[in-house]
């Protein structure tokens, strides 16, 4: 490496003293004059349609400011990062517990839980989809329009059918991941209010401020310039704060009262509505010759992406890219499928599915080190990316692949803390 | 009983977002002072990206870590930075920083050229000083330089992007070229599991990860920590549960929703290997989400190997050891 003249050595990180200090504002330590505080009414069943929905005696709540559904919404109402189908606010069907209804900004936070006490919904109860099996069959209820199919993607690299013949060995398994949360340190909170020129400031907890400004000026129908999303210091993401929290139901409000309104999720809010890990099945098949060299892998993945897309179109493009590992492989085929249900939403969490996909090629890696008596750490060796690899979408690696040094390095580190751990990894 | 196991994980990970153009840009000026403003789109979460996008501007520019000023994701100043997420905002914001850096530059090497009589391209910018690569004693300072820019009514100012060289995928068979580059990693975990109970301790890790050139040394080693925390809970102790009539989270929060404590990780040695490369910035690669993925593959491992199960299903909760080791002595008789 380099001789650096900032780099690779440690600075305060820039954002260190206040944080030790206690002074960061975080977006629930903003206080404004005049503030209001908002609430989200949500459903509590998975698929329904409204067929009433009574915010009379919410609004007639002394120290209420304002009561809102979708009607008042004076632009788009489907958000998404990829695709756009969530409401901010349900304008044809519940798809998921916890979908929001309706929105209350009044003066005190008891004040805002009294009025969504006060909201009187009647729901028309539909089946729910709760598995990605259900979800695939023919007469099962559709989520989104005429299909429970998120998303496919088809990975096809070499010839996977003619490769088996060539192989020693093959091991197949099925591999499945459970869905997770990603409980970040701060729950989601926001602030918006319109400033002296008329533009809509928001002030959130987030982790992508820019594509926030686009969603939020969407909702409202102004020019993006109009809308000004600043990040509040922000208490962990991993992911969980890539779609839209508070943005759109604080900017709702402040539009409508003309008032700063506030937003802070208690955890369970928070975690009830933000995205989850996709869950994913991974049947597997892998080849390789008796020394130990990949030949081939086979790999059928599917996922229940529960109600909304958010980022399950990033994640299933992700996945199969990195089916095979950081190994060389000649043949290649990943098949996926991605469905709607009406589950928890997932959603981007730390590694877009790549955890998934190891799960599985690592366990593939161990079964064939098991089945032909090699060290693990031996057989990845052997099938190692370095420059000149190609991985199975084509692409050549030209420089900065450091994997076989990862695996040096690491060993070698084993064999001095925990050498015993280390010897229990030599075949039989 | 008790019984160790040790279990083996890598991994590796594209930095950026899959197939697509996903850019990030930068604004820099170089204040009379020597001061200087960067202002980036990136939102900083805790992850460092601030601190990064200094450091980068500070080893571009040629100054100290302490003159840069980040202003980071407030849209009305800042350009687009795209998400922070994918492992980008090094490899993107970084290169944006530097990029924009450059930029400013320009007119710095023109003033300095002609202060100090030396061609522009062998002038070196480091340690607030300008010199020349020839014969280091012809040299000026950077408050120096600032004041002959200031007579001479020049500004120090850049804007810069970057978007990864990368393809759209066939639709047809994905190929292409998704990421411009690649950070690597392997773990060895060792584990010790109680067979009675279930209950899994995880005991050492040792964590390699190739981040090209490492920003800050200690940043990467508290991704790798953390991560380890992560990825070793992924399999032990997370788990969303739903309710089957409502599809209801059962389980929003943390008393019911088990992460780990100081008290539940394992010792983790991370270690922050470098490799060589231009398409980062000096070399860098993202480690955000690398930090986490080769522990859990790993941790199945180590239960597997403890045990001589076969999992692989995740999570691996100790009702579901006590259920399969009894099933393996069962089978063993």
């Amino acid at each position: 490496m380099k001789e650096y003249a900032v780099l690779a050595q440690d600075h305060v990180k820039v954002d260190a003293l206040e944080k030790v200090m206690g002074t960061a504002k975080y977006a629930a330590d903003y206080q404004m004059p005049n503030m209001l505080y908002g609430g989200v009414f949500r459903s509590i069943v998975p698929h329904a349609y409204i067929k009433k929905l009574d915010l009379e005696k919410a609004r007639a709540l002394p120290g209420v400011a304002c009561v809102l559904d979708h009607t008042a919404i004076p632009g788009k109402n489907r958000f998404g990062i990829i695709f756009k189908d969530e409401p901010c606010l349900v304008d044809d069907k519940v798809r998921r517990y916890g979908d929001a209804i309706a929105v209350v900004a009044a003066e005190t936070q008891e004040l805002v839980q009294e009025a969504l006490d006060l909201i009187e919904v009647e729901y028309e109860e539909l089946e729910a989809v709760s598995t990605f099996e259900r979800a695939m069959e023919e007469d099962s209820p559709k989520v989104h329009g005429d299909t429970n199919v998120n998303v496919t993607k088809h990975l096809e690299y070499g010839n996977v059918d003619e490769a088996w013949e060539t192989c020693d060995v093959i091991v197949e398994n099925t591999y499945s991941t459970h869905i997770l949360s990603h409980m970040f340190i701060e729950p989601d909170a926001g602030l918006a209010y319109l400033d002296e020129q008329g533009i809509m400031n928001v002030i959130a907890s987030t982790q992508n401020p820019h594509y926030d400004r686009n969603e939020v000026a969407a909702l409202l129908g102004v020019p993006q310039n109009r809308v000004r999303v600043k990040q509040a210091t922000t208490g962990g993401g991993f992911g969980g704060k890539l779609d839209i929290s508070v943005q759109l139901h604080c900017a709702l409000l402040a539009l409508y009262t003309k008032r700063p309104v506030k937003m802070v999720r208690s955890r369970t809010e928070s975690t009830m509505v933000s995205s989850k890990r996709h869950p994913m099945t991974m049947k597997c098949k892998t080849g390789a010759t008796k020394d130990g060299k990949l030949v081939a892998v086979d790999c059928y993945m599917t996922c229940d992406a529960g109600a909304y897309s958010s980022y399950a179109p990033a994640v299933i493009g992700r996945a199969p890219v990195h089916i095979v590992g950081p190994y060389d492989c000649p043949n290649v085929r990943c098949h996926a499928v991605f469905a709607y249900t009406n589950n928890p939403m997932c959603g981007a969490f730390r590694g877009f599915g790549v955890p998934q996909a190891a799960v599985c090629h690592e366990g593939q890696m161990n079964a064939l080190a098991k089945a032909l008596h090699m060290d693990p750490l031996e057989i990845r060796m052997i099938n190692a990316h370095h420059v000149g690899s190609v991985i199975p979408t084509g692409q050549e690696l030209t420089e900065s692949v450091g994997f076989m040094d990862t695996l040096k390095q690491a060993r070698d580190k084993a064999a001095e803390v925990m050498p015993e751990a280390l010897e229990r990894l030599k075949p039989e | 009983m008790k019984r160790r196991g040790t279990g083996v994980g890598c991994m590796f990970y594209g930095v950026g977002n899959t197939g697509l153009p996903n850019p990030a840009a930068a604004f820099v000026q170089v204040l009379g002072d020597t001061s200087v403003h960067v202002t980036v789109g990136a939102a900083d979460i805790g992850q460092g990206s601030s601190t990064m996008a200094a450091s980068v501007a500070a080893e571009t520019l040629g100054l100290n870590y302490e003159d840069i000023h980040v202003v980071w994701a407030d849209t009305m100043y800042a350009p687009e930075g795209g998400a922070t997420s994918a492992s980008r905002q090094t490899f993107i914001t970084g290169n944006a920083v530097k990029n924009a850096c450059t930029q400013a530059l320009g007119e710095l090497k023109r003033t300095a050229s002609e202060e100090l009589n030396v061609p522009e391209e062998d002038l070196i910018f480091r340690d607030r000083e300008i010199y020349s690569g020839k014969d280091d004693s012809i040299r000026m300072t950077y408050p120096a330089l600032m004041a002959a820019m200031g007579k001479k009514g020049r500004l120090a100012v850049g804007a810069g992007y970057y978007n990864p060289k990368t393809t759209y995928l066939d639709p047809k068979d994905m190929s292409g070229v998704p990421y411009e580059l690649y950070s690597y990693a392997t773990c060895i975990l060792e584990v010790e599991v109680d067979t009675d109970t279930g209950e899994v301790t995880l005991l050492k890790a040792v964590s390699a990860h190739d981040v090209g050139t490492p920003i800050g040394i200690k940043m990467v080693e508290g991704q790798i920590e953390g991560g380890t925390a992560m990825g070793t809970g992924f399999v032990i102790s997370e788990k969303i549960d739903i309710d089957p009539k409502t599809l209801a989270i059962k389980n929003p929060t943390l008393s019911k929703y088990i992460i780990e404590t100081s008290m539940d990780v394992p010792v983790v040695y991370p270690i922050v290997v470098s490799s060589e490369g231009e398409a980062g910035p000096f070399g860098a690669k993202g480690v955000g989400e690398p930090a986490l993925i080769p522990s859990i593959p790993a941790t199945v491992a180590a239960i597997n190997d403890a045990l001589g199960t076969d999992f692989t299903s995740t999570p691996i909760f100790p009702a579901d050891i006590v259920k399969a080791w009894k099933e393996r002595e069962a089978a063993a008789k």
